[in-house]
C-alpha cells in the first residue's frame, strides 16, 4: 500500500511529523478524501511519530473529521438557536423525507446527499438555513426542501466564469458598494457581485467597485449601497441579481448599452436564478436616512466595528487611512509595555469572552513570567450555535483584531502566537490568511516592525469543531494536537499554557477593541458604558425580534431597548416572552426584567451570563422547556466527556428534559433535574459543565410552571410535537391548500368541504398550518 | 515543606504534593477511579472532591497541589453527597452484572457461577467447596429447592435456564465433601434450638467458626421436617443421612429426643453464650420463650436475626412459615455471622452483603455476547428421568452453559467498593434504555466489557506510557464516548505487554484478567 502514497508523503513532509501536525494532517486528508481512509491514517501512523491511538482519539473527537465515507453533495441542516425556534427540527426531518433515509442513515442510497446537522452557519438572521456544499439557502420552509434540490442540482454545474474587471480609473461616478460578511455571502451577495461587475463591465462604466464587510444589517441582505460622486447614497436591501441591471442603470447613464446578444445572454441567467420561488423574499428600495435603519444603527457605538459597511476587510491603505495601526505606531515607538497595560487597565476592559477577566490584569501576568519562549492565542473559536460575532470581526476587520494582538504581544512580551479559528468559518480563515500575508509585506509582523526591535510571528491555527476547545486549555489541547480535553486550572495559562510555557489567551473581540482604547485613550472608552462593565459589546441579535443582525451597544443599555430601539421590537406582532443571552451557558431573562441593564454582573445575577454574546430573542410562541432542552442537548453533544458529571450529568438531565418534552414526564423529574443541575455545576470541571445547567436553571427559576404544564401533559406553546395534535377549525374554507402541502397524505381530499386531519399519519411538519390562508388549523 | 489542615489536623508535606496525597498521608481515604499512581493526574472520574474550608468550594484532590495555609474538609455531608451522586452517574452508565442474578437471587447467595464452572472442567471437589461455604446441605437441596436461581438465570430470557439445582445436586452426591478443618476453638458455647435446615446449617457454620455448638432437637434423629415431610421418593433418607452426618461430624454435639421445656431454655441462657432458635413453626414460640412476636413469628433483626433478647437469635420457619428449605438453610449461614459478632463484642450486622451493579434482563443480541464464553447448547435433561439426576459426562454438559454473568473483578472493583461504601443507588439516574452489552474475548488473558468502562482513561494512558503500538484509545467524545483499539484492531493487537498491568489498573471489571 505505501507505494500509493505519495501525496500523503509529500503532506506529512508539509505539516509535520509530530503530533502538533495531527490536526492540520488529518484537515489535509480529509480535503483530499472528503472523508479519513483508515488505509491512510494507518500509513500516516507509520511514517510519523504520532501514534494511531492519537490519530483515532482526535479524528473521532473532532466534529469536523468524518471516518466514513460521504455522499457527493452535504446537505448541511443548521440547528442554531435562530434556526430552532423558526423550525430547523422540522425542515431537517423534511430532508429526511425527501431523501428517504431511514432511521440511522444519512447518505442517500445512491451516495448523491448527505444529510447532517450543524450547529451553526453563522446565518441567523436567514434563520431557517440549509447550505448544499456551498450554495446556502435562507428562510426555508419544510414544504420547500424539493424545490431546494431541484435547484441546488440545476445550479451545480454552473461554474460561474470570472470577469475581469477593466483597470481605467478614469471617469469615475461613483461607488457601488456590495456586502461580503458571511450573511450577505449566503444570501446571494455573490451572485449580486458578479451581476454588478458584469452590468458595470457590460456597459463600460467609470465606478469603483467596492466589497464591505459586515454592516450588522443582517436581516437585510443581501446589501448594495450606490453612492454617487453627486447626490445622496441609497442603500438597496434584499437585492436580487435581476435587480441589479435597474439599480445600476438608474443611478448611472452608462456610456454605451449592450448588445442584443449580451443581453438575451443576460435574460438567460436570469431565467435560471429567478426560477426559485423558495426565496419568497421581496426586494425594496431604502434609504440610510429612513428610519428603521437609521436607528438599528443609531443606537450602537462602533469599537470593534468601527467603520462598519464602509471599509473593504483587505484593504490596508483604507484601513490606515481611517486611523489604522495608529495606535500600533504610538504602542511600539513611544510607549512602555507596562504603560500599555496601565492604559488597557485604566480602560476597565474585561475579557469579552463570556467570564469577564480583566484584560490589563491578565497581560501584566504573562508579562511577569520571565521566559524567553510565551505565546499568544487569539481565541476565535466561538462555537455558541447562536453567535457569529468573532466570525464577523474576522471576516469584516482582520486587521482591527491583528493590530490588537500586535499591542498585547508587545505589552505582554510575547514573540509567538496563533490565531486560533473555528473551522466552520472558511471566509474568516481565508481572510485572515490574506492580512497576515499583507501585513508582513507592509513590515507589520515579522521581525523588527515598523523598523523597531519589537517582532512577532502569527499563524493561523484552524480549529476543527469542538465548542469546548472554546474553553482555554481545551483550545490549547487542540494546538498540541490532542482531543480537547479540559485541564484543571490552576495553573493558569498566564503561568503554564500552550506546552507548559506561559500564554495569553484573550477573545478576538477583545483584540478588536484595543486599538481603539489605545488611539482613543482609556478615558474614552471607560466613559462608555457602565460601572465594572466598561466599553462595548458586540452581540448577535436573532430570533423572533423584527430586525436581526450584529450589534455593537454600549455596556450597561438595557434589553428592552436593544429589542425595541435596536431590534425593532419583535416580528409578526407576537409578544414578547423572553431573551436568551450567552447561548448554551447562559440563561433566559423573562420579559418582566427588561428593564436589566447588560452588564457582565446583571447578567449573571439574573441567571444568564454575557458568555459568548448570542442576544436570541423568544415570543410567546416559543416554549421555554424546549429551549433549555435545546440547549442542553447542545452541550451534552458536545461535552468532551472527560469529567463524570459533564459527561453523564448532562445526559441524564437531557433524558430528563426528553422524558418531559415527550409527554413521559412524571412527578420529581423537575426537583431531579434541579438536583441534577446543581450538582452538574458544583462538579464539573471546566466551564462548558459548570455552565451547561444554566439555561435549565434559569428557565426553572422564572418558567417553572411550563415545565409543570408539561408533567401534565400540556405544552402551553405547543411546540412539544408529541404532546400535540393538529386539527381543522371552522375557518377552514375547503381550498385544499393543506392536502396539497401534507407530505404524508393525512389530509383527505375535499374540495370546498371542512377538511379534516388523521392524527395517526400525521407527522406534525407544520406544513399545513404554514399553507393555511385562514388560520383554520389548530394546534393543541 | 508546605504546611496544610485536613479536617482541623496539620500536616507537613513535600511540596508539589497533592491534596490526595497529603490526605492519604494522614491515614484519610479520599475515594478515586481515574488516579494511577504511575500516571499524571487526569481529573475525570471526581470522585476525590474535597472541599476548600476558606470559600466552601469543592475541588478534585487528585490535581490540586497543597499549598501553604490550604485548610481542607474531606468528609462533611456535601462532599459524601458529591462523592454518591458521581458513583450514581457512572453507575447510570456501568452495564454489567457484580454477582450474577442467580447469586443475587438464591437465599443463601451461593457462588453459583463458580459453581458451575468448577463442574465444567470436572473439578467436583473443588466445586462442592465452593457450594458448601453457602450451603451446607446441597445434596438435599438438590432435590426440594425450588431453584429461585433458575428463574433469575440471565439465559431464561433468551433460552432455558442453567439447571443449576441438578448441578448442585450433582456434586453434593458425588462430590467428596472438603476436608474440614475447623478454625480453632475459641472457647465459646452456643446452643441451636431445633436440627431441621435452618438448624443444622447453623451449627455447621458456627462450629467452622470455632464455636462449640450443642444443637438439640426433639425428635431422636435430626433433619426436621426434611425428615418427616418428604417421601422417599424425592428424598431418599440416605442421601439425607450423609449430609447430617458431615454435618455433624464438624464436632456438634448433637442431643436428640430432647425437647426444650421454657425452664431449661431460660437455665440454657445462663450455661450457653448464645442461643439460636431454630425449631419451626410452633405457633406459642415468642410467649413460651419471652421474645417480642410479629404476627407470623419471632420478630428479628431482618439483618442479623437478632431477638429482643439479645442472646438470642432465631432463624427459619420460627420467623414465619416457608416451605423454602434454602432460605432457612441460607439463614443458618447469615445467623453463623451474626453470632460469631455478638460474641467478639460487635454489633451483630449478619454476613456481609456488598453493593451489586445490576444491568436487569438479557435480551437477544446480547446473547450472542455472552455465547463467546459460553456454549450454544439446549438445556442438558439427565438421561434416566428427572429424578435420577446427572452424569457427571450430562453436568459437564449442563454446566458448561453457564453464561459467565458475574464481574471478573468482583473482589477488586473500585467502583464496587466505593458504591457500597457511600451507599450508591445506581437506579437514581435510571432515566433512559441502557446501553447494549458487548464482549470482546480476543485476547489470550484479559477480557474487556466496554460497557462496565467509566472512562477514567488509565488504559489509554498506560497503553501509551508503555508505547504499544495500537493501546488504547478514545472513540468519539462526549457521553458515547468509547474505549477502544485503534482502527478496529483485535483487542490482542492493542493489549501485548501491557495487558496484565491494564487489567490490574482498571478500576472498574471492565478489563480483566480472564481466569487461569
Amino acid at each position: 500500500m505505501t507505494n500509493n502514497f505519495q501525496n500523503i508523503d509529500q503532506l506529512i513532509q508539509e505539516k509535520g511529523f509530530t503530533k502538533k501536525s495531527l490536526i492540520p494532517i488529518l484537515q489535509a486528508i480529509q480535503k483530499e478524501y472528503n472523508y479519513l481512509p483508515e488505509d491512510v491514517l494507518r500509513y500516516v501512523a507509520e511514517k510519523t511519530s504520532i501514534t494511531a491511538s492519537d490519530i483515532i482519539g482526535v479524528a473521532s473527537f473532532y466534529s469536523q473529521f468524518r471516518l466514513q465515507p460521504v455522499g457527493e453533495h452535504m446537505v448541511k441542516v443548521c440547528v442554531g438557536t435562530a434556526c430552532h425556534v423558526k423550525g430547523a427540527v422540522q425542515v431537517y426531518d423534511a430532508f429526511r423525507r425527501e431523501l428517504k433515509l431511514p432511521e440511522g442513515v444519512n447518505t442517500e442510497e445512491s451516495g448523491k446527499y448527505t444529510l447532517e446537522k450543524v450547529s451553526c452557519l453563522g446565518c441567523c438572521t436567514l434563520a431557517p438555513v440549509v447550505q448544499i456544499d456551498n450554495i446556502t439557502y435562507g428562510h426555508v420552509a419544510t414544504d420547500q426542501v424539493g424545490q431546494i434540490i431541484t435547484d441546488f442540482e440545476s445550479n451545480k454545474g454552473n461554474k460561474n466564469p470570472k470577469k475581469a474587471r477593466k483597470a481605467d480609473g478614469s471617469e469615475i461616478k461613483g461607488e457601488i458598494r456590495i456586502g461580503l460578511g458571511s450573511c450577505c455571502v449566503a444570501s446571494g451577495s455573490e451572485e449580486i457581485r458578479e451581476e454588478v461587475e458584469s452590468v458595470v463591465n457590460e456597459s463600460g462604466l467609470r465606478v469603483h467597485l467596492k466589497h464591505v464587510g459586515c454592516v450588522g444589517m443582517c436581516h437585510q441582505v443581501p446589501l448594495v449601497e450606490v453612492v454617487p460622486n453627486e447626490g445622496e447614497p441609497t442603500l438597496y436591501a434584499k437585492v436580487k441579481p435581476e435587480d441589479v441591471k435597474n439599480i445600476v442603470e438608474s443611478h448611472f447613464e452608462a456610456p454605451g448599452f449592450f448588445t442584443k446578444t449580451k443581453n438575451k445572454l443576460l435574460h438567460l441567467v436570469e431565467d435560471i436564478q429567478t426560477d426559485r420561488n423558495w426565496d419568497g423574499i421581496e426586494r425594496y428600495e431604502i434609504s440610510m436616512r429612513e428610519k428603521p435603519v437609521a436607528s438599528f444603527l443609531g443606537k450602537q457605538i462602533p469599537i470593534a466595528t468601527e467603520y462598519r459597511g464602509m471599509i473593504n476587510p483587505l484593504d490596508i491603505n483604507e484601513y490606515k487611512k481611517r486611523g489604522g495601526f495608529t495606535a500600533l505606531k504610538k504602542v511600539i515607538e513611544s510607549m512602555s509595555p507596562d504603560e500599555v497595560i496601565r492604559e488597557v487597565k485604566d480602560s476597565g476592559i474585561r475579557g469579552r469572552g463570556g467570564a469577564g477577566f480583566p484584560t490589563g490584569i491578565k497581560w501584566e501576568l504573562v508579562k511577569k513570567q520571565k521566559n524567553d519562549t510565551k505565546y499568544l492565542i487569539c481565541n476565535g473559536d466561538e462555537g455558541d450555535p447562536g453567535a457569529f460575532m468573532d466570525r464577523m470581526l474576522l471576516e469584516s476587520y482582520p486587521y482591527r483584531v491583528i493590530e490588537g494582538i500586535l499591542i498585547a504581544a508587545f505589552a505582554a512580551e510575547i514573540s509567538h502566537g496563533y490565531l486560533y479559528i473555528r473551522a466552520e468559518y472558511p471566509l474568516a480563515v481565508k481572510r485572515i490568511r490574506e492580512a497576515l500575508k499583507i501585513c508582513k509585506e507592509n513590515n507589520l509582523l515579522g521581525g523588527n516592525i515598523l523598523g523597531t526591535d519589537f517582532g512577532f510571528e502569527l499563524m493561523i491555527y484552524e480549529g476543527a469543531g469542538a465548542f469546548v476547545c472554546g474553553e482555554e486549555s481545551a483550545l490549547m489541547a487542540s494546538i498540541e494536537g490532542k482531543r480537547g480535553f479540559p485541564r484543571i486550572r490552576p495553573p493558569f495559562p498566564a503561568e503554564s499554557g500552550l506546552w507548559g510555557y506561559p500564554t495569553l489567551v484573550n477573545n478576538t473581540e477583545t483584540f478588536a477593541q484595543i486599538s481603539y482604547i489605545l488611539r482613543e485613550g482609556s478615558e474614552k472608552f471607560k466613559n462608555i458604558g457602565e460601572g465594572k462593565s466598561t466599553g462595548t459589546k458586540v452581540f448577535a441579535l436573532a430570533g423572533k425580534v423584527a430586525r436581526g443582525g450584529l450589534i455593537e451597544v454600549p455596556m450597561g443599555i438595557s434589553i428592552k431597548q436593544v429589542i425595541e430601539e435596536i431590534g425593532g421590537g419583535i416580528a409578526n406582532g407576537r409578544k414578547f416572552k423572553a431573551v436568551q443571552i450567552g447561548g448554551p451557558s447562559g440563561g433566559c431573562i423573562p420579559a418582566e426584567h427588561a428593564d436589566t441593564p447588560i452588564n457582565y454582573e446583571s447578567l449573571s445575577e439574573m441567571g444568564a451570563m454575557m458568555g459568548s454574546g448570542g442576544l436570541v430573542v423568544l415570543d410567546d410562541t416559543d416554549c421555554m422547556v424546549d429551549i433549555a432542552r435545546y440547549f442542553l442537548s447542545f452541550t451534552q453533544e458536545e461535552s468532551c466527556g472527560k469529567c463524570t458529571f459533564c459527561r453523564v450529568g448532562t445526559k441524564r438531565m437531557l433524558d430528563i428534559l426528553d422524558n418531559i418534552t415527550k409527554g413521559k414526564g412524571k412527578q420529581g423529574d423537575i426537583e431531579d433535574l434541579e438536583k441534577l443541575a446543581e450538582w452538574t455545576k458544583k462538579g464539573s470541571l471546566c466551564g462548558l459543565g459548570k455552565t451547561a445547567p444554566n439555561p435549565v436553571l434559569s428557565t426553572l427559576k422564572y418558567f417553572r410552571d411550563e415545565y409543570e404544564a408539561h408533567i401534565n401533559g400540556v405544552c402551553p406553546t405547543g411546540k412539544c410535537t408529541e404532546l400535540i395534535t393538529y386539527s381543522v377549525n371552522d375557518n377552514c374554507i375547503g381550498c385544499t391548500k393543506c392536502v396539497q402541502k401534507c407530505p404524508v397524505d393525512a389530509i383527505p381530499f375535499t374540495p370546498h368541504e371542512k377538511h379534516s386531519i388523521d392524527t395517526e399519519l400525521c407527522i406534525k411538519c407544520d406544513s399545513c398550518r404554514a399553507a393555511c390562508p385562514v388560520d383554520a388549523i389548530d394546534v393543541k | 515543606m508546605i504546611t496544610v489542615k485536613i479536617n482541623n489536623t496539620e500536616i507537613q508535606v513535600e511540596e508539589g504534593t497533592s491534596v490526595m496525597k497529603a490526605a492519604q498521608k494522614m491515614g484519610i481515604d479520599i475515594p478515586n477511579l481515574c488516579w494511577h499512581d504511575e500516571l499524571e493526574h487526569f481529573t475525570s472520574c471526581m470522585l476525590c472532591l474535597v472541599k476548600d474550608k476558606k470559600n466552601g468550594k469543592l475541588f478534585p484532590s487528585c490535581s490540586v497541589k497543597a499549598t501553604e495555609g490550604l485548610e481542607i474538609i474531606t468528609d462533611d455531608a456535601e462532599i459524601k453527597e458529591a462523592r454518591q451522586t458521581a458513583l450514581e452517574l457512572l453507575l447510570s452508565e456501568h452495564t454489567g452484572d457484580c454477582e450474577a442474578p442467580c447469586q443475587i437471587a438464591c437465599p443463601a447467595h451461593m457462588n453459583i457461577p463458580l459453581m458451575n464452572r468448577l463442574i465444567a472442567t470436572g473439578k467436583f471437589d473443588e466445586s462442592l467447596e465452593v457450594v458448601k461455604q453457602d450451603i451446607a446441605l446441597p445434596a438435599v437441596l438438590g432435590r426440594i429447592c425450588p431453584a429461585p436461581c433458575e428463574g433469575a438465570c440471565h439465559r431464561k430470557t433468551v433460552d432455558d435456564p442453567v439447571s443449576i439445582c441438578l448441578l448442585k445436586r450433582f456434586v453434593g452426591e458425588d462430590g467428596n465433601s472438603p476436608q474440614i478443618i475447623p478454625a480453632e476453638q475459641i472457647g465459646k458455647k452456643v446452643a441451636v434450638l431445633g436440627a431441621g435446615p435452618a438448624g443444622l446449617a447453623a451449627a455447621y457454620y458456627l462450629q467452622l467458626k470455632g464455636i462449640q455448638v450443642t444443637l438439640f432437637d426433639k425428635n431422636e434423629k435430626a433433619g426436621g421436617l426434611l425428615r418427616t415431610e418428604i417421601n422417599d421418593e424425592i428424598l431418599p433418607k440416605n442421601i439425607l443421612d450423609k449430609e447430617i452426618e458431615t454435618i455433624l461430624n464438624t464436632g456438634v454435639d448433637f442431643q436428640g429426643g430432647k425437647e426444650i421445656n421454657i425452664t431449661e431454655f431460660e437455665s440454657m441462657k445462663k450455661d450457653f453464650d448464645a442461643l439460636v432458635l431454630a425449631t419451626g413453626t410452633v405457633s406459642e414460640n415468642s410467649e413460651k420463650y419471652d421474645l417480642k412476636a410479629s404476627p407470623k413469628g419471632i420478630l428479628v433483626d431482618k439483618d442479623s436475626y437478632q431477638a429482643s433478647d439479645e442472646k438470642v437469635f432465631a432463624i427459619g420457619n420460627v420467623l414465619r412459615s416457608s416451605r423454602l428449605a434454602v432460605r432457612s438453610v441460607g439463614q443458618g449461614k447469615e445467623v453463623a455471622f451474626s453470632v460469631m459478632q455478638y460474641l467478639n463484642g460487635q454489633e451483630p450486622k449478619g454476613e456481609p452483603r456488598m453493593f451489586n451493579s445490576r444491568f436487569g434482563k438479557l435480551v437477544a443480541n446480547e446473547f450472542a455476547e455472552y455465547l463467546k464464553e459460553s456454549v450454544n447448547e439446549k438445556r442438558t435433561f439427565p438421561e434416566k428421568g428427572g429424578r435420577s439426576g446427572f452424569s457427571s459426562e450430562e453436568a459437564i454438559e449442563e454446566a458448561k452453559r453457564c453464561l459467565h454473568c458475574d464481574c471478573r473483578a468482583i473482589d477488586d472493583c473500585k467502583l464496587r467498593t466505593y458504591s457500597d461504601k457511600y451507599q450508591a443507588d445506581q437506579k437514581r439516574f435510571k432515566t433512559s434504555e441502557r446501553r447494549s452489552i458487548t464482549k470482546k474475548m480476543n485476547h489470550g488473558s484479559v477480557v474487556y466489557e466496554p460497557q462496565k468502562c467509566i472512562k477514567c482513561g488509565i488504559c489509554v494512558r498506560l497503553t501509551e506510557k508503555y508505547t504499544e503500538k495500537f493501546g488504547f484509545t478514545y472513540i468519539g467524545r462526549g457521553f458515547d464516548v468509547e474505549i477502544g483499539v485503534p482502527f478496529n484492531e483485535e483487542l490482542e493487537q492493542g493489549l501485548t505487554a501491557t495487558a496484565e498491568k491494564v487489567a490490574n489498573a482498571c478500576p472498574t471489571g471492565a478489563i480483566s484478567m480472564r481466569e487461569i
